[in-house]
């Protein structure tokens, strides 16, 4: 875990509202998918915590989506090449890749789909077969599906039907997992999707991890500020038990 | 750092007057792979209490205009668990070690006391008796003289340490409450905790936390903080250690010159954790240019008697 003060060195927009930022310090980042980053510009008193963010590159230039939905956000996905980005990580605890043989099918919604790019690439790299899994509610929040074209399988699926099948993403998780369930589940998108991707893996019997996302002050697990509850009854930290969790620690086994 | 930093706070000595306020540093060895948490001025642990504590349910933190609310409820790993796991560590890393203790009886209060006499390593004691995120005690020894009074009394009797008292800016009089706990014994006074704050989801339309309320820290506290320390230091005689909305060394000046003699940095933690040594070290600067001791500044804003 480090503390860097960096710089953007490129921003590109890969769909409406959406930034992908670059950054490059004096030190690598070196990190899993699934590890996340605080990040915070420059820019005085307000607003006053960093906003945690998967990552979706590693190394010695590491890189974050942003979805600009509110005013640290907004501020983040303004910056230029050359602005200050203090980043401090990578933190938590990321997928746990399976090397056995299930085929991994990688489930994304909306910004979630920056750490599972991540993971792709590396699944990739090692000689695996991706499937990527991606819903949206419209075609304009797609980003970086042509990044993902080039590690992975791509199933695309939008509640209007601008772009893939009409729907919700289960529906061809589901189909898949009917054909051949010897697979494992690598997910991350809004909570209600995540519930929903967790109950048809528990009914299909298939392993899957989750990668939440919640509220938080410092990212290491000192501020207490994430808790989810988890199916044992007692509070899960999203920065330092997870953000990567095991589905049946998070969502009840589906009936 | 230079001597000018050192700070004399009655029994405590303090080798710069920046201390992590409890809440904001976890136990501080969290953090020791990037701050050098044994220079820090001190660092004021997450509360303990007896038994440890869940916390309170989810969501617990929302940001607020240049500040923010938590309803966190005093999550910590108990007494037994940070006598044993966490001190040793603390020792090694040569951490000045702040106890911050909360109860909800006084019974429970003078235990906690009286067990960290015997704790090799503790600098000095802080009694929070101003959380407003836990429903049974916490924040209501803070609102009366009478009751801060009683609490502080009976800790003081079971306790050689260093005593300081956390206080609540919810007191109807905070002056009253700062006098009671100087008569009963404090050798310090800490202040401010947080104010109740809430922010309402409008889509939602429910408040954003699962308590609803919670304390509100940050920036946007800061001028409240400041007058309620230039107003105790005015009618007690023991230091004052001031905090609220701390970010910059400015705003660290603004404390002394009210009358803290040392300052405590919470919200401005998470978004950089090293800030309690660079604000020590650009006060050492600021005070070298004008040959000043830290000791110089406080109570400076006030009219000349």
């Amino acid at each position: 875990m480090k503390y860097l003060r960096t710089r953007i060195t490129e921003v590109e927009y890969p769909a409406p509202n959406h930034a992908l930022l670059r950054f490059a310090g004096d030190e690598d980042i070196p990190a899993e998918p699934g590890e996340f980053v605080m990040i915070r510009g420059d820019w005085g008193v307000h607003p006053v915590l960093p906003r945690a963010f998967s990552l979706v590159e590693s190394g010695s230039t590491g890189s974050v989506l942003v979805k600009a939905i509110g005013e640290g956000t907004e501020r983040l996905a303004a910056m230029v090449a050359g602005d200050e980005l203090v980043v401090f990580g990578p933190l938590g605890k990321g997928y746990q890749v399976d090397t056995s043989e299930r085929r991994p099918l990688l489930v994304a919604g909306g910004v979630g789909v920056a750490p599972l790019l991540f993971l792709a690439r590396e699944l990739h790299a090692a000689g695996r077969r991706p499937l990527f899994l991606y819903g949206a509610r419209t075609a304009d929040d797609l980003p970086l599906s042509a990044e993902i074209e080039q590690v992975a399988e791509l199933v695309i699926t939008t509640e209007n039907g601008s772009v893939g099948e009409q729907g919700l993403i289960t529906a061809p998780l589901q189909r898949l997992l009917d054909e051949d369930a010897n697979a494992i589940i690598y997910t991350c998108g809004p909570d209600g999707m995540l519930h929903a991707v967790a109950d048809v893996a528990s009914r299909a019997g298939v392993p899957c991890q989750v990668a939440l996302e919640a509220p938080m002050a410092c990212g290491m697990g000192t501020c207490k500020g994430c808790a989810v509850m988890g199916t044992d009854g007692s509070y899960k930290y999203v920065c330092y038990d997870g953000p990567v969790f095991e589905a049946p620690a998070i969502f009840e086994a589906a009936s | 750092m230079s001597q000018r930093l050192q700070t004399v706070l009655g029994p405590l000595t303090l080798e710069n007057p920046f201390i992590n306020a409890s809440g904001t540093f976890g136990y501080a060895v969290e953090y020791a792979d990037f701050v050098d948490v044994g220079r820090l001025g001190g660092v004021s642990v997450k509360g303990i209490s007896l038994d440890p504590r869940p916390g309170n349910a989810p969501p617990r933190t929302v940001e607020t205009s240049a500040g923010m609310l938590n309803s966190i409820g005093l999550a910590n790993i108990g007494i037994d668990a940070f006598i044993t796991e966490t001190m040793p560590r603390l020792r090694e890393l040569g951490v000045t070690v702040i106890v911050n203790t909360f109860a909800t009886s006084i019974e429970d209060f003078v235990e906690l006391g009286r067990r960290f006499n015997d704790v090799e390593g503790v600098a000095a004691l802080e009694l929070n008796i101003s959380c407003p995120n836990v429903h049974a005690g916490g924040m209501h020894f803070g609102v009366s003289g009478a009751a801060a009074g009683e609490v502080t009394a009976a800790v003081r009797a079971v306790t050689g340490l260093p005593l300081m008292v956390k206080l609540s800016p919810e007191a109807g009089d905070i002056c009253e409450v700062a006098r009671a706990v100087e008569a009963a014994g404090a050798d310090m006074i800490t202040m401010i905790n947080t104010i109740r704050g809430m922010v309402i989801d409008v889509d939602r339309r429910r408040p954003m936390l699962g308590q609803k309320m919670g304390g509100m820290s940050g920036p946007a506290l800061k001028p409240l903080a400041v007058r309620m320390v230039y107003e105790v230091y005015q009618q007690v005689s023991i230091p004052i250690i001031g905090m609220g909305g701390i970010g910059s060394l400015r705003d660290a000046l603004e404390f002394f010159m009210a009358g803290s003699a040392a300052v405590q940095v919470g919200t401005a933690n998470y978004a950089e954790p090293g800030i309690s040594l660079r604000l020590a070290e650009e006060l050492d600067a600021w005070l070298s240019e004008r040959d000043m001791t830290t000791a110089d500044l406080v109570g400076l804003a006030h009219d000349p008697a």
